[in-house]
């Protein structure tokens, strides 16, 4: 047995029997590691010169990227990397890297590459020859700013995967667009993507097909086809792909697609492996406070009257216009609070499904005048419009819409309070996202090609805010919490406009469609230039260290530049739940609290006892444990978080089995009421039988 | 026709304590095998060195189930008295069944068929575990009619079996699992796990209300008789592990583990341990942990979802005046 996954695991052991962590178990883990697994299996290089030339060669780097800079400047740039004495800070950041990241072997035999290594061949290959950008890209990545796993994993590697890996796709009401879309899914799936798909837009069960009654097969035959492509294809065997469902909860399938990801569902409905999400408009909520009966609709009625899809649609506004309507089929009445407590059912057995709150969501939409937000993505946090494409027979060409791609990146909020110019980190940071999105042609998929085009869509989020919270002595969920995120996330929103603008300003050029947004009339800038300018609490102040709090008066100054220059990226903004990033660096995942001061990780095929960053024997209580803290304070910490992110943020909730359906339904009806954009997982923690009997007796 | 007046179960009023909790902690926990992907164990079994071992682990485990399904908790719901109890030993039965089978689950996913055959051949020939699934179905099926002795006796060897037997066999894919070595078939057990835990401390629970309406001299009688037991079936545990392990090396790894569970056992039917403490393998002990690890989208079905408590919806539900 390897002797550190016995002392990696002896931490854990050790927390559990007395109580104590012994960290140093960890350190010596880590220790262990490097001697037994590291060090024998790390490829010796003279020198960088030597290095690179044997890993070009040998065909691992792609050539053309590094001879875009001189050899003196490379060089430098490693010192400048090697020069920050970086040490992994637990067993979990080390294993995860080195199993997962580092280039390595073709049999798998030689590590290739030390961490510092990895950062400058990002920095170099996403700076495209700009020997200043690729320089501050080893600054921001060493300090605060980390790319997501596509992007940090493949970057400068000869055979790789995309450097993007999150799309949404929108399915039309025919077979083209169905079959279309499969293709689509296998593609995106291959390049190791997570890909949603919405199926509003599809004629329910028993709809008619070619006016004969009876015909239609619904959403849910379509879905098991969605999996079944998942599923074959798997990066060659190294993990399944991942998709989403997501259907608008008027829709006339909706009660079987609540149901399909429960575990004792009918096996012709069951959906084993993909994930489902139901968007729900405001008047849902309305008529569930009324207590009145909701009516589900088919796509097929409306589109036939109004000539727009479902999707495309308010059904908010149009509601009661679709009731009045008598050649709109009311396919079936169902009772609101009896369909909502069917969902929590569904939420408490199987975690799924997932809720996007439609307008919420488009109500605030930066570029509400270019169309509809109509669904999200695998992990809830990406919200952008899209366009239907048309999808013809193969003897006509097709009219491609647009679809949606997106590439992350997040700022670790711990050392972005150190650094010594927030903006220029943000900056930076905003310069390597686009690059990737640049840099980013999905041929296979022509809708997504297209917008990457036209678009330019990032998605800069955070990560550590636990972590960090905990260094400033700050309870999660508690008053001075919520003032540190909404001064950190505003300060991230501000210098993200103003980064895009700069981009915009260089390069001449804007993202398409700038003009009619809400950027271009100002209106996205107005609650920020007529804000109420309150002083922070020390505490606050003290947390956001070098982050600088955003006055009226600067705003005002930047929706001018803004308006005159425009912006180069349609979206900026999205905060990923970080999973595998958050390990490398020991960080806490997103702005989620922690689930357990000491986890248990289980990726794929391995087990890991990672303690939280920070954790010691005296500030354990501050690791206040999710299921532990206040729901309502979590939803407001994510509320004052959303007003400054364009797109959304993924939100887990956190409950205990003691929870009824009903606390579950009032935490959601919460977070809409709170502007709140999406709700991605529901976490359980079962209470074990001690605790059970502890509290009969 | 005999004049025996059957009696109806009321949950209306507990007449057990406890009984209705076993129950609703049971049924939030149900799952079955195929929830799990085993299948993505197959390529890393292909190349796994100790198939004979790890075949072997969960064939005897089959036989354990087989036994505490068919006899065990068949028979201990039938001489046992309070209806609310007969009904979740029935329940405890069932889960037991499903365990039986999901062994089965894995072996077809991993295993051809002649190699499957051979497997349960192996089972009938092994001393080791025939001797154990003799010993504990004698006491089994030696219960009698009004003999609250021989009940307790059958209550506590299905203590034994639960919280102790089982052990030398979960240990190797729990070792296994926490390395990142079939981890997926390791899920299927620390499921399994999960439900011997409530049954070992239930069975436990009653077996101590049992034994405390015996006389003090019968207590101590007892007493004797579960100690000897327990030394009989850890001396052929000690055997079986040595036998199994062989080939692995882990023999004393294993038999710390059973000796830290013997321990386990006896505390739950209120009985002093008997082992001096000793260090168990972290790596075992951190696969026992029964709150659902941390798993994201790419990973392994979690094993932290169960059954809803419903409650309606009501206009108090939308009323929030505390916080806005």
């Amino acid at each position: 047995m390897k002797t550190y996954l016995k002392l990696n695991n002896d931490v854990l052991n050790r927390y559990n029997t007395t109580g104590q962590l012994e960290l140093e178990k960890d350190r010596e883990a880590t220790r262990r590691y490097f001697l037994e697994y590291v060090n024998v299996r790390l490829r010796y290089f003279i020198d960088i010169e030597e290095k690179l030339r044997y890993l070009v060669e040998e065909g691992y780097y792609e050539k053309e990227f590094i001879e875009l800079y001189d050899l003196e400047f490379i060089k430098h740039l490693y010192k400048k990397a090697y020069d920050y004495n970086f040490r992994f800070p637990s067993f979990m950041s080390a294993s995860k890297f080195y199993d997962s990241y580092a280039m390595k072997s073709r049999d798998g035999e030689e590590i290739l590459e030390k961490y510092e290594d990895r950062i400058v061949i990002i920095a170099l290959y996403l700076a495209q020859g700009d020997a200043e950008l690729a320089e501050r890209a080893v600054e921001a990545m060493m300090e605060a700013y980390q790319p997501a796993t596509p992007t940090a994993l493949n970057s400068g590697k000869k055979a790789r995967g995309e450097l993007v890996s999150c799309f949404k796709l929108s399915m039309d009401d025919s077979m083209n667009s169905i079959a279309e879309n499969i293709g689509y899914c296998l593609e995106l799936s291959r390049l190791g993507g997570g890909v949603g798909v919405n199926l509003t837009d599809l004629r329910p069960l028993g709809d008619p097909i070619k006016e004969i009654q009876n015909r239609a097969s619904g959403v849910i035959p379509v879905a098991k086809l969605l999996e079944n492509s998942f599923s074959y294809s798997n990066q060659l065997g190294q993990r399944n792909g991942s998709g989403v469902v997501y259907l608008n909860i008027f829709h006339a399938d909706i009660e079987n697609f609540i149901s399909s990801k429960k575990p004792n569902a009918d096996d012709k409905i069951r959906l084993a492996t993909l994930s489902t999400g139901i968007i729900i408009p405001s008047i849902f909520f309305e008529l569930m406070k009324r207590d009145k009966d909701i009516v589900l609709f088919s796509p097929y009625d409306i589109y036939k009257e109004y000539g727009k899809r479902m999707s495309e649609i308010s059904i908010s506004e149009m509601y009661h216009e679709l009731l009045d309507n008598p050649r709109v089929r009311k396919i079936k009445r169902l009772n609101a609070r009896k369909l909502y407590t069917e969902v929590k059912k569904a939420q408490f057995e199987s975690g799924y499904p997932f809720e996007i709150f439609d307008d919420n969501v488009n109500e605030v939409h930066p570029l509400k005048n270019i169309g509809r937000v109509q669904m999200s993505n695998l992990c809830t946090e990406i919200l952008q419009v899209q366009q239907k494409s048309i999808i013809t027979d193969q003897d006509e060409p097709n009219d491609y819409g647009l679809d949606v791609s997106c590439n992350l990146g997040s700022i670790d909020m711990h050392e972005a309070s150190k650094v010594a110019d927030f903006g220029k980190l943000v900056d930076t940071a905003m310069r390597l996202l686009t690059n990737v999105s640049q840099m980013t042609y999905i041929k296979n998929v022509p809708s997504v090609a297209k917008a990457n085009k036209l678009m330019h869509s990032v998605g800069l989020g955070v990560m550590n805010l636990h972590g960090h919270l905990v260094t400033q002595g700050i309870m999660y969920g508690s008053k001075e919490s919520i003032e540190f995120i909404d001064g950190f996330m505003e300060a991230l929103n501000y210098y993200s406009l103003k980064s895009s603008m700069e981009i915009a300003k260089e390069r001449g050029e804007t993202f398409y469609g700038f003009e009619e947004s809400e950027y271009a009339n100002g209106n996205y800038f107005d609650s920020y230039i007529n804000k109420e300018e309150k002083p922070f609490q020390t505490v606050t102040i003290r947390a956001l260290g070098n982050v600088p709090i955003i006055t009226a008066a600067m705003w005002k100054e930047l929706a001018k530049g803004v308006k005159k220059y425009g912006l180069f990226n349609s979206y900026r903004m999205a905060v990923a739940p970080t999973g595998s990033i958050s390990y490398i660096r020991s960080c806490t995942a997103s702005i989620a609290p922690s689930t357990e001061r000491v986890e248990v990780r289980d990726y794929a095929d391995s087990r890991t006892i990672y303690p939280m960053p920070f954790l010691n024997n005296d500030n354990a209580h501050l690791y206040v444990e999710a299921y532990d803290v206040n729901a309502y304070d979590l939803i407001d910490l994510y509320a004052a978080a959303q007003k400054h992110v364009d797109q959304g943020i993924s939100m887990t909730l956190y409950v205990t089995d003691a929870w009824t359906t009903e606390q579950l339904a009032k935490i959601y009806i919460y977070a809409w009421m709170r502007g709140i954009k999406s709700v991605y997982y529901v976490r359980q923690r079962l209470q074990t039988l001690e605790e059970c009997i502890a509290c009969q007796i | 026709m005999s004049n025996i007046i059957y009696e109806a179960v009321n949950w209306n009023k507990p007449t057990s304590e406890l009984a209705q909790v076993f129950w609703d902690q049971q049924w939030k926990q149900i799952w079955f095998p195929e929830e799990i992907a085993v299948s993505k164990d197959v390529k890393q079994w292909q190349s796994f060195e100790h198939q004979e071992t790890y075949k072997k682990v969960f064939a005897g485990l089959t036989l354990l189930d087989t036994v505490q399904t068919n006899i065990g908790m068949n028979q201990i719901a039938t001489y046992a008295t309070d209806l609310q109890e007969k009904a979740v030993f029935t329940v405890f039965g069932a889960f037991e069944a499903i365990h039986a089978k999901s062994y089965s689950y894995i072996f077809t996913t991993l295993c051809t068929n002649t190699e499957i055959d051979e497997l349960f051949e192996w089972v009938k020939k092994n001393e080791y575990l025939q001797y154990k699934a003799t010993k504990i179905a004698d006491i089994y099926n030696n219960i009698e009619e009004g003999n609250s002795e021989s009940l307790w006796k059958a209550m506590f060897s299905s203590v034994m079996l639960e919280s102790f037997l089982f052990y030398s066999g979960f240990f190797y894919p729990l070792y296994l699992g926490g390395q990142g070595i079939l981890r997926n078939s390791a899920e299927v057990i620390s499921l399994i796990l999960r439900d011997e835990s409530i049954h070992g401390v239930a069975v436990g629970f009653f077996a101590q209300n049992l034994f405390k309406q015996f006389s003090k001299q019968k207590q101590e009688e007892l007493t004797v008789w579960g100690y000897d037991l327990l030394l009989d079936l850890y001396q052929n545990e000690m055997d079986y592990t040595d036998d199994l392990y062989a080939e692995t090396g882990l023999s004393p790894d294993v038999k710390a583990y059973v000796r830290y569970n013997a321990n386990k056992a006896l505390m739950n039917v209120g009985f002093e341990a008997m082992f001096p403490e000793e260090e168990v393998n972290p790596i075992v002990m951190n696969g026992i942990r029964n709150e659902g690890s941390t798993n994201d989208f790419f990973s392994q079905k979690g094993s932290s979802y169960a059954k809803a408590k419903v409650a309606s919806i009501t206009d108090e539900t939308f009323n929030f005046k505390n916080r806005i």
